[in-house]
């Protein structure tokens, strides 16, 4: 298979390790998202191969999908927010001095989602992205309006919010050449602005910096962990008890993975709730379950694989995480979306053998990681802070020596201070920095071809469709949020 | 890979502004770096790099690479302005650079650089799906006479756009000129049939050609290609138009003479070479050297008629 030659040709099995550990010191941060731990190491890539690169970044998700456990049985505090479902059993397993155990069926678990979920990448992404050459402007710009309608879903709460930082995002995306004239735009005479903003720059900014800044806020409040814990796995019996919670996260997490918006920490709360439904042991639930834990890190170790599969079929990012792995591809002037196949199928391949490798690998790092992990939380914030800083500006530089990029690096990240503060969502911003080029010049284009004739848009049987499910989609989420907003009125009157 | 190329640039301009100034005597320098504004595997950094294995002996220099990215351009351009003109730093001059010029208003414009001389240029192609109903240009043309013509340019403000716009008004149809992303999103739909043509050097249309996907209806060539002898060139059919895509060296201004003649004798020296001749020939680049008093003539009437193609297509005032 193409796969295991490009392993043994690249330094993919030493990238995939790479990122696993570094994605289990990020995962195990708490207030480091996956998102942050890779977005750290994008600007490293850069000098990589491209198959390299991308597993580092692919495997570093996965890594920080397990590794936000590790706090999450520890210390109550989950390391990622995909672990939060974790704490409720894995501190109460560690209460009972079982925080070994705790630890080894999260490992393990999450070796089991991130194989169930390669395997559905791989088995799904190439028929989705089957229909590739037929695309054409109109049905490109189609796809990317539905990947802007999944902004509806983002809100968290505000519809507005998201919307203004959609079209912030849309806004950044209009700098630099103009698609179809030529012309400039925005770029104040610089040519440093000429080629646009780099998402990736933006990337780091919005995610880490701003993170930075809202710690360097508040008050150092980490509980010291005073921890000799040792991973143990679970025994025959309890392995074949867990097996069922197991496949509920596996289910769970594809279907997550897949849904533009979802991401890791709605599938870890509905495989929780899943598991406990269908549980012979409902009752343990809360109080220590060994399947509360099982259930949530496979679902979102399987996230970790299957959120990649509307990346490459479709070119969209569904997750803050997908979205950064797109900045990795980007950089390397790879188009993510259904000509990947064709055009990349080597780089593909290789990132599917790098995952393999990355989610069995996973087993023995997770075990070699544990005292650094713990080293590390336990640092005071502030010198942690500053390292993370040095990190960031050095990888930055790194890319094309510019000063600008330091520049716009940090003015995103005081963006993004704001933004938290007043409760902005980022994600519609980064989908709106990825897709508004896209969306543009291809409605730009469709319309040149049509000699300006908007009709174009309907008589294109992808576009048609594409925006058919598009409208669905928004007419859906708005008719959720009136009715839950219906019944919480309801509910206050009563 | 790249950070060793910078760090070797580095360390060569620094051992250059050391070194006592440029005699007679004395040039070639120890070390020359050709400076490109491309990324590692990029159009002009692989032109480089190939250049260089052969130069190195020919020049009875150390040639080494140097990828000044970023900006268009405008960092290398920026990079060269500022450099001595003592023969020891070069930069790969494409249109991009001129391009870049116009466009923006970057530090350093070609203005500030001294063309050298034109090593190669590069042939751009007119090319259809295979599956595609046109046999000829004149196909194409006449269709576009009757219907919509749909003709695809790689980007918005590149030579390929220009000849494009000049091939309509030579032929006096008004086709749609589709620009894209770079070349790949082009060829996605020449071959999907959303345009009827698509532009684009030779190089980047070459596996669908050897896959038997396009097939290429002219050259804009000023002769027909060694590689591909039975495509007509645009001219012969009727459309006096010639692409002139231009691979050479500028250097910073005020190059001393000596240095100038080096490179004159170097460069026909290097295209002579039987080794590099088969390399360059496989790549479809066309020798086409430029000594150093018509280069710069060339390279302003190169600017002339930019600025005037820029200036009609409203793209800057």
């Amino acid at each position: 298979m193409q796969s295991a030659e490009i392993l043994v040709t690249t330094p993919a099995i030493l990238m995939a390790c790479i990122g696993v550990a570094w994605g289990i010191l990020g995962g195990a941060l708490p207030g480091i998202s996956p998102s942050i731990t890779m977005a750290l190491l994008l600007p490293f890539t850069y000098t990589l191969e491209p198959t390299s690169a991308l597993i580092l970044l692919a495997s570093s998700y996965v890594g920080a999908e397990y590794g936000g456990s590790i706090p999450a049985i520890l210390i109550r505090t989950p390391g990622t927010n995909a672990a939060a479902a974790t704490v409720i059993d894995g501190y109460e397993m560690n209460r009972q001095g079982k925080a070994g155990l705790a630890l080894g069926i999260s490992l393990y678990s999450g070796v089991i989602g991130s194989l169930f979920g390669l395997l559905m990448l791989v088995v799904l992404s190439e028929p989705l992205s089957r229909v590739a050459l037929s695309f054409r402007p109109p049905s490109y710009f189609a796809l990317g309006i539905l990947g802007l309608s999944v902004i509806v879903t983002l809100s968290g709460g505000s519809l507005v919010k998201a919307m203004i930082a959609g079209i912030f995002g849309l806004m950044v995306a209009t700098v630099g050449t103009d698609p179809v004239t030529g012309g400039n735009r925005f770029t104040f005479g610089t040519a440093d602005l000429l080629g646009g903003i780099e998402p990736v720059l933006i990337m780091v900014g919005l995610f880490a910096v701003s993170e930075l800044l809202v710690q360097a806020t508040q008050k150092d409040t980490t509980i010291r962990v005073e921890s000799t814990a040792r991973i143990e796995f679970p025994g025959w019996k309890l392995a074949r008890r867990l097996l069922p919670a197991q496949m509920i996260g596996n289910v769970v997490g594809t279907f997550e993975g897949v849904m533009p918006g979802a991401g890791g920490t709605v599938a870890s709360f509905i495989a929780y709730n899943e598991a406990k439904r269908w549980s012979r042991h409902k009752d343990e639930f809360g109080k220590g379950s060994p399947e509360g834990i099982a259930a949530p890190e496979t679902a979102n170790n399987t996230v970790s694989a299957t959120a990649i599969i509307p990346l490459l079929a479709f070119g969209i990012p569904g997750s803050n995480s997908t979205a950064v792995l797109l900045g990795g591809f980007l950089i390397h002037g790879i188009t993510v979306g259904p000509m990947i196949f064709v055009k990349s199928a080597d780089v593909v391949h290789g990132l599917y053998g790098g995952l393999f490798v990355a989610s069995i690998a996973q087993l023995i790092i997770g075990i070699m990681m544990m005292a650094p992990c713990i080293w590390l939380v336990n640092r005071p914030r502030a010198y942690l802070n500053a390292f993370i800083f040095a990190l960031i500006f050095s990888g930055v530089f790194s890319i094309h020596q510019s000063l600008f990029d330091l520049s716009l690096v940090l003015g995103a990240g005081v963006v993004g201070f704001f933004m938290r503060m007043l409760k902005i969502p980022f994600l519609p911003t980064v989908l709106g920095l990825v897709l508004g080029y896209l969306v543009e010049s291809n409605y730009r284009r469709a319309l040149v071809i049509s000699g300006g004739d908007h009709s174009i848009f309907l008589t294109d049987p992808i576009s048609l469709g594409l925006l058919v499910v598009a409208a669905l989609f928004i007419a859906g989420s708005l008719g959720r949020t009136l009715l839950e907003t219906m019944k919480s009125r309801r509910t206050a009157l009563n | 890979m790249r950070g060793f190329f910078v760090i070797a640039g580095a360390l060569a301009v620094g051992i250059a502004a050391f070194a006592p100034p440029a005699t007679a005597q004395d040039y070639p320098k120890d070390t020359v770096t050709l400076v490109t504004h491309s990324s590692v595997g990029g159009g002009s950094d692989v032109f480089l790099r190939e250049l260089s294995k052969y130069l190195g002996p020919a020049l009875g220099a150390n040639v080494i690479v140097e990828n000044v990215t970023g900006g268009s351009g405008a960092n290398a351009m920026a990079r060269l302005a500022s450099a001595p003109p003592d023969g020891s730093i070069f930069y790969a001059t494409t249109p991009t650079f001129i391009y870049t010029s116009l466009l923006s208003n970057p530090e350093a414009t070609y203005k500030d650089l001294e063309p050298l001389v034109n090593v190669f240029t590069d042939p751009e192609v007119i090319y259809t799906a295979e599956g595609s109903p046109y046999k000829t240009l004149q196909d194409v043309i006449d269709h576009a006479k009757t219907a919509q013509g749909t003709w695809g340019a790689a980007n918005p403000a590149s030579l390929e756009r220009q000849l494009l716009e000049r091939l309509k008004k030579a032929a006096g149809v008004n086709a749609a000129v589709v620009t894209h992303e770079g070349g790949g999103d082009m060829m996605i739909n020449v071959l999907n049939g959303t345009l009827d043509i698509g532009v684009g050097e030779v190089q980047e249309v070459k596996s669908q050609l050897e896959a038997k996907q396009i097939r290429i209806l002219a050259t804009f060539s000023a002769e027909k290609l060694d590689t591909l002898p039975d495509v007509p060139t645009v001219k012969s059919l009727g459309y006096d138009i010639v692409a002139r895509k231009f691979r050479g060296l500028a250097g910073p201004k005020g190059l001393p003479a000596d240095v100038i003649a080096a490179w004159e004798k170097a460069i026909p020296a290097v295209l002579a070479n039987p080794e590099y001749k088969a390399v360059y020939t496989a790549a479809d680049l066309r020798p086409d050297f430029i000594p150093h008093a018509e280069y710069g003539p060339f390279i302003e009437s190169f600017v002339a008629e930019t600025e005037a193609f820029l200036k009609e297509t409203g793209v800057i005032q």
